[in-house]
């Protein structure tokens, strides 16, 4: 009997993926997999067990691509999955140039998840498709995806009443009023519709009045005009008796000032922890990047306001960030912002405010990872164009013409255990900072799109010209030149500057290597000897869409086999 | 069965005497562990120790716990050691602090004190560090068993330190060489000074610690055994890629596992370390300056001067004087108890060079430079110490060859720790400066406790809520920091009474040693309330107050 429960388990479940429309049936829209493999619907939102199980099935589907592991544990003990996505068939994963994607950092900030997930199911669908471009970024890169590095507080964010902004903090709790007890004053949803929206209280006194334009909107009183309405802030009341409401709620720290590079504590860096890293989920993600020394390109996916960042995060930064790095952040994030219509490319310190302890800096500063962190969604999208003067009002309109209401809880009257006869309603969480429906899929596929550009754009490596001249003696003269065929350099000029990641080493087979050197100038034969170890030359970096010139003198031998190693610039091998 | 009990112990408190007394030498992680195990079996019910973690050496991290009933609830003070793992005295003042402490737990005085107070002691920080005082190759060392790659050549520890003239310790040698930057130090010409070109001086010696350039590049003794050191791992003022320090700061799990338990002791009120850096004999300056930017680098005025009272009654009670200077390393343990953790942090070396006349009967002249191994060599034999130096001798030397190599000079260790004879003398001054500086500690009263009828059934109450004690209830710096808590006055009333003014609840910030805060009520009703100060820093009060 059991056996056959499972067997019609089975069935309804290979029914599921089958019912994937025939591929006759369909035409192919371009630049989507028509007929993929995993079906995902990327017009929702998708708890934690919802990514496991997209996680689970790309792996299932597409084993030469995908491997599922997990980083390490949270705080609530889920796994942090990382999908490893690269065409295994060629090269080693972990030695090929790779870019690192994460979404969720802040809790409420969950599209950078599906955006994360759908970068992850699109280079693998299409890749299955047979398309070109995607075939051979895999055949070169890796892609190392972690969907959410929150998930306790995303699930706490989409199964709990939350407004739009609650949870940022993961879910470690903090004693906020310093009273001694932790998360003992949080939201309260009054009326238990599961939303944490506003409360109002009629005031002859207020500020506030209704928008005589939309019924729903609270608008400022001008001068000398009266007001109807004061605002009471979030749906709760004050549960620890201390006069405050919602004053110490749900974690309250910030996960994204956390990371070890310029530090500071909470006392100079609000939202900061313990220590560098002292967030578990965290600890994992930088566990991991320092096994994976191949990562030289990293995104991380926020929301919102329509942003394309790159540090410094604090203006006491400024040096880390020289000319050179500076000009391949500029190639990459202008571009990024041809692509993402509504997206400005801007300097977290100077632009939006100054941090200390982000994860942008940490990647760039700490490892030298040429990052970016794209805030999410834009009020441009709503009617393709920048927002008017009045970007609140637009809000309103847009949910009104193209949401049919859906963003908003109607005003309703409540009697507050504090504040007496009140009324609560305002935007749902899943408005103001997060995509509606119909522009998740297609901001996910820009962005997506700026990743394979930026990962595109890490080195690629390969060994030109191998010059095999007579030098008398019986001595032989064999000059190579190894190319990087991209943008990015093997070694930030901020990883040259504190050397942070080991030289790239050029090695010679075949003959006895008497000598070896870098060649600056070929034509003046200006060299640099290296006398330790001839044979494997050192070079500190390959720039980009540039080479280098490396020399040997050598007895013996004719023919010869010049091997490239980097750690961000991976492997090439080419013989005379 | 009893008996046997009584003889156990007895012949417990035997073995741990003589071996407090007996000890000839600094201690071995195996002595150490052995001298915090006796202490809890001696004084079990005020001790407990706990290993925090296990170092990647295999070494434990302890950390003893001194006190009575809930120690976590008692304002406390973190007595550190070995957070430089060259600094073995240390590790003695925190253990050895301990043991005097305990010694005398039947007194009245310290049992008044162990009931109201507790100790947190972290006697080594460093004891895979510590550990190569013992080791076969004596050198001095401060990083953990991390591997490391110093030079960042792709290699780990590839390039210690050697032995060359196998005497089983790390030395110095030089290399007579006209490029060299090092000259005799004419008042001792055992010793070498950097020529000053500016002067027209000429170097004549190469200076290097003893060893051979193992990996051929140049560099010698560059990247050897010795991972990260604790002193330069902490979050403040940490500085990356420089040798030592870390990935990044509290990368190591000694500095993670003390961090992760100090965080949550939210009750300590000062952490007192023996280590490099001292602010006890000379207290820091307030300068407005250090404090103006987003990241502070100077400590608050009211701080300062807490730190220079402690400093006055430091110098007082140990009579230590000369200190010299001490110069902080970046990521330093001390500075981050003070600018990270928010705490009064006060720290010693514990010992330095005794300054020493010159001794004209063995025609000892004035020093002309300071070079603190000509200021050691000059107190060693006025000690009649006389086997720490060791005379420069030529060695066969592959790495210079036709040059003239010697290797020799002062033993390591020395310049930081006192011969073992010194010790005792030492940990009994600092346990009674911990004994003053508890002495101190924050302390809530109730004082001015006033009630007024306003009219019938309601009534004013007015006070003070007082510290007491010396020092503040938390620091300055750390007033805007979650990890100090605030102190929680608590009014516990009855049905029947309502307050018409003033909070049932209410937190309140930082008050100095000596000072108050005023707070009043109006409610309405009769019959008697109960009125509560706490927080952890101070312990609690409570008055009943009729209306």
């Amino acid at each position: 009997m059991r056996k056959n429960i499972t067997l019609l388990a089975a069935l309804i479940f290979c029914a599921g993926i089958l019912k994937a429309q025939k591929a006759e049936n369909i035409l192919a829209a371009v630049g989507t997999p028509p007929n993929p493999k995993v079906q995902v619907s990327w017009n929702r939102y998708n708890d934690y067990a919802a990514i496991t199980d997209i996680c689970k099935k790309l792996a299932a589907a597409h084993p030469n691509l995908v491997k599922l592991e997990s980083m390490g544990k949270s705080y609530q003990g889920k796994d942090l999955w990382v999908m490893t996505i690269t065409d295994t068939k060629v090269g080693n994963a972990d030695k090929k140039p790779a870019m690192y994607i994460d979404g969720n950092i802040h809790s409420n900030e969950i599209q950078g998840s599906e955006f994360a997930l759908y970068t992850a199911w699109y280079l693998v669908e299409m890749y299955s498709t047979g398309n070109k471009t995607i075939t051979g970024l895999l055949a070169d890169k890796t892609f190392y995806i972690a969907p959410t590095i929150n998930p306790d507080a995303r699930d706490h964010f989409i199964h709990q009443a939350n407004t739009a902004h609650s949870p940022r903090t993961g879910l470690v709790p903090i004693d906020n009023d310093r009273d001694g007890l932790t998360n003992e004053d949080g939201f309260d949803d009054l009326d238990g519709d599961g939303h944490i929206v506003m409360m109002r209280r009629k005031n002859v006194n207020g500020r506030y009045k209704v928008d005589p334009t939309d019924a729903r909107r609270m608008i400022m009183i001008g001068n000398e005009e009266k007001g109807e309405y004061e605002l009471l802030g979030s749906e709760g009341i004050d549960n620890d008796g201390d006069g405050f409401v919602n004053e110490d709620g749900e974690g309250a720290y910030d996960p994204n000032r956390d990371w070890g590079w310029n530090w500071q504590p909470n006392y100079i860096q609000s939202g900061a922890y313990k220590y560098p890293f002292s967030i578990p989920e965290n600890r994992a993600i930088v566990d991991f990047v320092m096994k994976h020394p191949n990562i030289a390109a990293a995104q991380s996916y926020h929301n919102n306001g329509g942003m394309i960042l790159r540090g410094p995060g604090a203006l006491e930064d400024l040096d880390t960030y020289n000319a050179q790095d500076v000009r391949v952040y500029d190639a990459l994030g202008k571009k990024g912002e041809e692509m993402l219509p509504g997206y400005k490319y801007l300097v977290v310190y100077k632009d939006l405010y100054s941090v200390f302890g982000g994860e942008l800096d940490w990647f760039y500063g700490g490892r030298g990872i040429y990052t970016f962190s794209n805030e999410l969604w834009t009020g441009y999208s709503m009617y393709n164009k920048a927002d008017g003067e009045d970007s609140q009002g637009q809000l309103y309109t847009f949910d009104k013409d193209l949401l049919m209401k859906d963003a908003f809880v109607d005003w309703h009257p409540y009697k507050h255990p504090t504040y007496g006869d009140i009324e609560i309603g305002g935007f749902k969480k899943t408005y103001t900072r997060l995509h509606p429906g119909f522009l998740l899929e297609s901001d996910a596929h820009r962005n997506m799109a700026f990743s394979v550009f930026h990962a595109y754009n890490t080195p690629k490596l390969s060994v030109g010209e191998i010059e095999v001249k007579e030098i008398g003696n019986g001595l032989t003269q064999v000059t190579a030149i190894v190319n990087n065929e991209r943008m990015i350099p093997t070694h930030s000029s901020q990883d040259v500057k504190n050397n942070i990641e080991i030289p790239d080493i050029i090695s010679l087979s075949g003959g006895t290597v008497l000598a070896g050197m870098v060649v600056t100038n070929r034509d003046m034969n200006f060299t640099i000897e290296q006398k330790l170890d001839p044979t494997n030359i050192k070079v500190a970096n390959i720039p980009g869409n540039s080479f280098v010139t490396v020399r040997w003198i050598v007895k013996g031998g004719t023919k010869f086999t010049v091997n490239v190693s980097s750690k961000k610039g991976g492997l090439a091998s080419k013989s005379n | 069965m009893k008996k046997l009990y009584f003889f156990k112990l007895f012949f417990l408190l035997l073995l741990c005497n003589s071996f407090a007394q007996n000890q000839q030498d600094y201690s071995s992680h195996a002595t150490l562990t052995q001298r915090i195990k006796l202490l809890g079996d001696k004084y079990p019910q005020f001790v407990k120790s706990r290993i925090l973690t296990q170092t990647l050496g295999g070494k434990s991290i302890w950390m003893i716990t001194i006190g009575t009933g809930s120690t976590d609830k008692k304002p406390a003070v973190a007595v550190v050691g070995g957070v430089d793992g060259k600094h073995l005295l240390g590790v003695e003042m925190a253990i050895g602090f301990a043991e005097k402490l305990l010694a005398k737990a039947n007194t009245d005085s310290v049992k008044t004190l162990l009931n109201k107070q507790t100790f947190y002691v972290f006697p080594n920080m460093s004891p895979d560090a510590t550990e190569q005082y013992f080791a076969k190759l004596k050198y001095e060392r401060s990083g953990n068993a991390t591997k490391t790659d110093d030079d960042r050549d792709g290699r780990d520890n590839e390039d210690g330190f050697d032995d060359l003239d196998g005497d089983g310790k790390i030395t110095w040698m030089r290399i007579i060489d006209p490029t060299g930057k090092y000259k005799l130090n004419s008042d001792d010409p055992r010793s070498l000074l950097l020529a000053d070109a500016t002067k027209g001086e000429a170097g004549k010696y190469i200076l290097l610690t003893e060893g051979s350039d193992n990996d051929k590049d140049g560099n010698f003794n560059e990247d050897g055994e010795g991972g990260v050191a604790f002193n330069r791992n902490n979050s403040y003022n940490f500085k990356p890629f420089v040798a030592g320090a870390g990935e990044y700061a509290v990368s190591e799990k000694e500095n993670r596992a003390m961090f992760d338990f100090l965080f949550d002791a939210f009750n300590v009120y000062a952490v007192v370390t023996f280590g490099p850096t001292n602010n006890l004999s000379t207290p820091v300056t307030f300068n407005p300056q250090a404090i103006s930017k987003r990241i502070i680098t100077g400590w608050f005025d009211a701080d300062a001067k807490a730190n220079a009272l402690v400093s006055e009654r430091y110098n007082k009670i140990t009579k230590t004087k000369d200190a010299p200077k001490t110069v902080t390393e970046s990521g330093d343990f001390s500075q981050w108890a003070y600018f990270h953790y928010g705490r009064l942090s006060f720290s010693t070396p514990g010992w330095w060079i005794p300054k020493v006349a010159p001794d004209s009967s063995r025609k000892e002249k004035k020093f002309t430079t300071e070079d603190n191994v000509a200021s050691y060599l000059r107190w060693a034999t006025s000690q009649g110490i006389t086997n720490t130096f060791t005379p420069w001798k030529p060695v066969n030397y592959p790495d210079f060859p036709g040059q003239t190599v010697e290797v020799g000079g002062l033993d390591p260790f020395v310049l930081q720790n006192p011969p073992y004879k010194m010790v005792d003398a030492i940990v009994a001054q600092h346990t009674d400066f911990l004994m003053e500086l508890s002495n101190m500690a924050p302390k809530l009263d109730l004082v001015n406790v006033k009630t007024e009828k306003v009219a019938d059934g309601l009534t004013r109450i007015t006070l003070k809520v007082m510290n007491i004690g010396d020092l503040p209830t938390y620091t300055k710096v750390g007033d805007r920091s979650y990890f100090l808590k605030k102190i929680v006055v608590k009014v516990n009333t009855n049905a029947n009474q309502t307050f018409v003014s003033g909070r049932k609840v209410q937190t309140l910030e930082s008050i100095q040693g000596k000072d108050a805060t005023e707070l009043t009520w109006l409610i309405k009703g009769g019959g008697k309330v109960t009125i509560e100060a706490d927080s952890p820093t101070t312990g609690s009060k409570s008055i009943e107050v009729s209306l």
